[in-house]
């Protein structure tokens, strides 16, 4: 969290509302550990991830619809091998990661 | 003040908090910030606050199933420190092994000869003081592993007492298995509990076959891991668990 609060601290400058996507659970192996973050400006710039690049995109629209209004959620997601392999990681895995608004 | 300014305010003084967060179940998105001394900000159930004082203890974020709720628990600390009374060669091994994982590290002696800068490289502070002394001023809490390495019962004994008086989630002693014995004599004599004697690894560090200084610290910090991790310390191949820590072990 503490190495996302510059980047966090200039987009509320600019007037932007902030969303965080959290890494609340893993199973199996996972690129990265529980407590990663992931924040979305408003404006749709990023800091920091939650699965070093695998669901970042999807995890960017829910982060967007929250941002919008919409309620905050959980959202599991299965790292496919496939997927795990295109970004350079040699395992698959399963995560769930929270997306809010930061208040 | 909202949680993220508290929070923020808790990073940059190094201090210790939970974020509670209702994630799945009724009212998703309830926060509760309690801070290390039980006082909350929020407005998350209060309820909730009963959960941070093991939350804090575990040291890591997870996730805990409550009243038909799931809650995250986002726990912020400062790294593990490691506290060293005994300014001997271990000590330095200690801390170049605890540097390598992250953590800090407070070494005391009341030998002014032994605790200086120049056997002690590594260390990220160190103390010329008597264990009683220095224990008042580290104050070992649950994110402190502390190590009692003089081999001298006059420090020794006043160490491990005090050490059992603090929250340190490792205890640790070098010595013999009758080293120990006669070391747990003298402090049921001291008025230590016999119950908490179960805290104190000793003697201290993991069955490696560690033979050097460098090579004893190594088993030292990896039983402190696994201690911290709640884990047993044997080889992954045998785990029933599984291998990373912090996080849902056993859910699908």
């Amino acid at each position: 969290m503490k190495e996302l609060l510059p980047e966090i601290d200039r987009w509320r400058a600019n007037g932007d509302r902030v969303a965080i996507a959290t890494v609340v659970a893993t199973r199996r192996t996972s690129p990265r550990p529980v407590g990663s973050k992931l924040a979305v400006s408003e404006s749709g710039e990023l800091a920091g991830s939650v699965s070093g690049g695998c669901v970042e995109g999807d995890v960017y629209l829910a982060a967007q619809d929250v941002l919008a209004g919409g309620a905050p959620r959980l959202i599991t997601y299965g790292i496919t091998d496939d997927m795990a392999l295109g970004i350079g990681l040699s395992c698959g895995g399963e995560i769930d990661v929270f997306v809010e608004s930061l208040e | 003040m909202s949680i993220f300014e508290e929070l923020r305010g808790v990073l940059d003084t190094g201090g210790r908090a939970v974020v509670l967060t209702v994630v799945s179940g009724e009212n998703v998105g309830v926060k509760l910030l309690v801070r290390a001394d039980g006082t909350t900000v929020g407005r998350g159930p209060s309820d909730l606050a009963a959960l941070a004082p093991a939350a804090l203890r575990r040291g890591r974020s997870h996730v805990i199933e409550h009243d038909g709720v799931t809650i995250f628990a986002d726990v912020f600390a400062p790294p593990p420190r490691l506290f060293v009374y005994g300014a001997v060669d271990t000590a330095e091994s200690l801390c170049r092994a605890v540097k390598l994982v992250g953590w800090t590290s407070v070494v005391a002696d009341a030998r002014a000869r032994f605790a200086t800068p120049e056997r002690l490289p590594s260390a990220d502070e160190i103390l010329v003081a008597w264990p009683e002394e220095a224990f008042a001023q580290v104050q070992p809490d649950a994110g402190t592993a502390v190590v009692v390495l003089t081999h001298d019962d006059k420090f020794d004994l006043p160490a491990l007492k005090a050490a059992l008086e603090s929250e340190a989630f490792y205890i640790g002693a070098l010595g013999s298995r009758r080293n120990q014995e006669r070391r747990r004599e003298r402090l049921l004599e001291a008025g230590v509990p016999e119950s908490a004697f179960d805290r104190i690894a000793g003697p201290s560090g993991l069955d490696i076959g560690a033979a050097s200084s460098a090579e004893t610290a190594l088993s030292m910090l990896a039983e402190m891991l696994a201690t911290r991790a709640g884990r047993s310390g044997g080889p992954l191949r045998d785990a029933k668990t599984r291998i990373h820590a912090g996080s849902f072990a056993g859910k699908k």
